[in-house]
């Protein structure tokens, strides 16, 4: 399973954003369905779910772009409805979408957001420098910010977020479009800095890199919340059962070691054989005791087991199993006790 | 693959909601029209001098109409395939830079029929009224129609294929129907009845106006013609002008449909501050103040919104205002020069006529290109949603935007200023009128600007801002002229007067005594108009304004 890298962060500090009961309805469609979250200080939430889940929605009220039906949003004690203004001194929020000016340099136009920020010019260059050189963007600083590439733009665009030294980043789709080098380059930006104390909201499709960076998830569906924690705490709300995958030496012991798997587990289980990896993969809520015994009776059925493991429950698996609508679920062909063939 | 082309062409402009409601305005227009001058009494009127007023109106209504609504849609067509690159996806295709040409000529010309075809009723009602010649007139008047729509989507294809964004592409589009329309005719109104070169040019510019031509084929005489008779077959003039510059923009469009349309690097952001020694100081001396220099921050006591205005507007750098301030300078003292040298004599009157006529034509082509899309291009470039994250208010962003409309206009008026002093020095009696003037020019600026931003921020677009705000205003600029234009018949003068009192130019016009507009008296009705109308456009910008930043 992939992990947070940043174990420390488990020690983080009071909360920063808290999140009641927030409703967002636009008549009779419900953007958002009474959504609960928190986030201490200096560590990251990635807020992931399919497209229309209500994500985009969270974000524009934390930052005061949409008023909520009910509930209430609020960062470091400051209410994001009664009081945008300081709301906007302390978060800093890039959208999904660049926001670009013609005509205009990088310098030009970190410049322009750190006076609408009213940061006093000295103040200003100095910051602007340093931010440039955070997100390594200093050598652009003379290119026509129209004319980067889309991941030159989400560099300024994250510099343009930290202008104002804010305490909550709030990002959406950050490394959406970048290829792997600055994808990884910017997981590792954002990593630095949440180490330097600040609190940073993600949401992404590329599930992987959240796993890599964040330390809470949460998923929503619909405009619900659907799951909230660590991602090991996700695989487990997902599903009480686990996936166990045997490989055997031969292909042609797959049938064989299928039919004693179905045997010892519950009746009705999916038990899927792969004869193309040599392996039979089955789901179970057995203990390890009892697979103990499942391990057992293949060895005794002079099944040549090489590896017999539990495969973990990822996020991008966690992911589908919520996000795949209610209704492809029931259309689904449920397998009952018989073999799926991959 | 052409009706491929031209289907689709005509599917995205026909479909629209708006596209439907232009069309059904338009029938309305032209029977509004029509219906006014007919006739209501109970004789007949042998001689069809009645239906020729009306024709004249008809006509001009109806060439005003295809000025002011045809030619954003060829001014947008290939610069927006561009921008949401799909001209990258045609180019690939198998069909040729011709056929994509004529698809979207034929889809333009195909809207251009559609909208004279609206017009056939009104046309058959004039017919209906006796005194005209089916071929001699509505004929010949449709046949101007088609050449000008011709003219004007060919030239706007070109613009198209050279622009880089949708709404450059508008305000060159507009630029060049002014100019081509208006303008032309100017050198021909000073230097009529005179001889040489400037009168011969003058004569040859004006054969490129389809106004010369409609007012040849409604029978208005030439453009205030001040007393002279001429002969010239303008319509012909014209026809020959308008395919000969339709075949040589069109040859030129397809031309630069091909790869070559994207074979640019990015710029690589030169900055002369890294340059040689020698290189800094030759542009120094070039530009004066160097657009490649790298800019100091924003100070603390300047509205940023205004800063950044100025720095993402092509020509919103101070060497490009430096200039335009040159060039406004030079030729309203060389216009006053003229008069003194005693090389022209043309009169006070008519040099203060010229320099009105120029600022005006300045603040009306400038100002909306400037001030529609304050509101809608930060929508569009999504810059808006970026700018409500920050701690200014909405006051401050709407006044920093104004300011950076109004800096440039008052560095313009300015200019010209000197040309004025030149004049009251020659002709100290004249001094209440220039202030008067110099009031009207303010006004106009004012109103200029708060319309064409209230009406650009009613747009998501730029481009459609654009287009609207210059419609507007022009509309407004050019449609009591019509009424000028038919003074004495059908019109008479307290119709004409009142009019003319919501036009800025008239109003100007007529303070500086400028013959053929001395006898009306505009002011302060005019100021009155202009004054309350823009306080009307300053509410609804700011209402828009707030009504869009609010959270929802």
């Amino acid at each position: 399973m992939t992990t947070s890298n940043r174990p420390l962060a488990a020690a983080a500090g009071a909360p920063v954003l808290v999140i009641e009961n927030l409703t967002k309805q636009y008549g009779s469609f419900t953007a958002l369905n009474d959504l609960n979250l928190t986030l201490n200080a200096g560590q990251i939430l990635g807020l992931i779910g399919p497209n229309g889940a209500g994500k985009t929605t969270t974000i524009k009220i934390l930052v005061g772009l949409i008023r909520p039906t009910s509930g209430k949003a609020s960062i470091a004690g400051v209410d994001c409805v009664s009081d945008a203004s300081k709301i906007k001194r302390m978060v800093g929020y890039m959208p999904d979408t660049f926001g670009s000016y013609d005509n205009m340099r990088v310098r030009e136009y970190l410049d322009f957001f750190g006076a609408a920020f009213g940061i006093a010019p000295r103040i200003r260059a100095k910051r602007i420098e340093e931010v440039m050189e955070t997100t390594g963007t200093a050598y652009m600083k003379d290119r026509f910010v129209e004319s980067l590439s889309h991941g030159m733009q989400q560099r300024v665009g994250l510099a343009r977020t930290m202008l104002h030294d804010p305490k909550v980043l709030i990002l959406d789709e950050p490394v959406n479009g970048l290829d792997p080098q600055a994808r990884i380059e910017m997981r590792d930006l954002l990593i630095q800095l949440a180490d330097r104390g600040k609190t940073l909201l993600v949401t992404s499709h590329i599930l992987p890199e959240l796993a890599r960076i964040c330390d809470r998830i949460a998923i929503m569906t619909h405009g619900k919340l659907r799951a909230y924690g660590t991602v090991e705490e996700i695989g487990r709300q997902v599903s009480q059962q686990r996936t166990i995958e045997s490989t055997l030496v031969s292909a042609e012991q797959v049938p064989a070691a299928a039919n004693l798997i179905r045997q010892a587990i519950e009746p009705g289980a999916d038990v899927v054989e792969v004869p193309a990896e040599a392996t039979v993969r089955f789901r179970t809520a057995k203990s390890e005791a009892e697979l103990c015994q499942v391990l057992t009776r293949l060895i005794q059925g002079q099944i040549q087991v090489t590896q017999f493991r539990e495969v973990q429950t990822d996020l991008e698996e966690a992911f589908m199993s919520f996000a795949r609508p209610q209704e492809a679920i029931a259309a689904k062909p449920v397998v009952t006790g018989g073999t799926t063939h991959a | 693959m052409l009706n491929a082309m031209a289907q689709r062409e005509m599917t995205t402009m026909l479909r629209r909601r708006r596209m439907m409601a232009l069309q059904c305005g338009l029938v309305i227009f032209f029977a509004i029209l029509v219906a006014v001058r007919w006739p209501t009494d109970a004789r007949v009127a042998l001689t069809g001098t009645r239906s020729q007023q009306v024709f004249q109106l008809f006509g001009y209504g109806l060439l005003a109409t295809v000025l002011l609504l045809l030619p954003v849609f060829p001014a947008t067509s290939i610069v927006r395939e561009k921008k949401q690159g799909t001209l990258e996806l045609l180019l690939n295709t198998t069909m040729g830079s011709w056929r994509i040409f004529f698809g979207k000529l034929f889809a333009v010309m195909a809207l251009a029929g559609i909208i004279l075809a609206m017009s056939l009723p009104a046309a058959s009602a004039c017919y209906a009224m006796g005194g005209l010649s089916l071929y001699g007139d509505l004929w010949r008047m449709y046949q101007l129609l088609l050449l000008v729509a011709l003219l004007f989507s060919v030239l706007g294809l070109l613009v198209s294929s050279y622009s880089n964004s949708i709404d450059s592409a508008v305000r060159v589009t507009y630029g060049l129907v002014l100019c081509l329309s208006i303008l032309s005719l100017g050198p021909h109104y000073f230097f009529q009845g005179t001889k040489g070169t400037l009168a011969d040019l003058g004569e040859i510019l004006r054969g490129v106006s389809p106004f010369a031509a409609m007012m040849s084929l409604t029978g208005a005489g030439d453009v205030g013609s001040q007393g002279i008779i001429s002969q010239s077959n303008l319509l012909g003039r014209f026809t020959v002008s308008s395919l000969i510059i339709s075949a040589i923009a069109g040859l030129w469009t397809i031309s630069r449909l091909n790869h070559k349309i994207f074979d640019a690097s990015r710029p690589a952001g030169t900055i002369s501050d890294d340059q040689a020694l020698g290189v800094r100081f030759f542009r120094r001396l070039f530009f004066l103040v160097d657009p490649q220099r790298r800019s100091g921050g924003i100070s603390s006591l300047v509205n940023p919104v205004m800063v950044k205005e100025f720095r993402c507007r092509r020509f919103g750098r101070l060497h490009w205002l430096l200039r335009l301030v040159a060039i406004c300078a030079v030729l309203s003292l060389g216009l006053t020069y003229a008069t003194t040298a005693g090389t022209l004599d043309w009169g006070v009157e008519t040099i203060g006529g010229i320099m009105v006529v120029m600022q005006v034509a300045l603040v009306v082509l400038i100002t909306p290109s400037l001030s529609a899309g304050l509101i809608s291009s930060e929508r569009e470039s999504r810059g808006w949603q970026l700018l409500q994250t920050t701690p200014m208010s909405i006051g401050r962003i709407v006044w920093g935007k104004l300011l950076s409309v109004i800096l440039p206009l008052l560095l313009i008026l300015c200019a010209t200023l000197p040309g004025y002093v030149v004049m009251v020095y020659i002709e100290p009696g004249m001094t209440g009128q220039v202030w008067k003037v110099v009031i009207c020019l303010g006004i106009t600026a004012v109103f200029a600007m708060l319309l064409s931003a209230a009406v650009g921020s009613l747009f998501s677009r730029t481009a459609a801002a654009t287009a609207a705000a210059y419609g507007v205003l022009l509309s407004i600029c050019a449609v009591p002229l019509l009424f000028w234009l038919g003074r004495d018949a059908p019109f008479g003068h307290g119709t004409v007067e009142k009019a003319l009192s919501i036009n800025p130019i008239a109003a100007a016009l007529s303070v500086i005594r400028m013959p053929g507009f001395q006898n009306y008296s505009l002011i302060p009705a005019n100021w009155w108009f202009l004054g309350g109308t823009s306080v009307v456009c300053l509410l609804v910008l700011l209402t828009q304004t707030y009504r869009i930043s609010r959270p929802r």
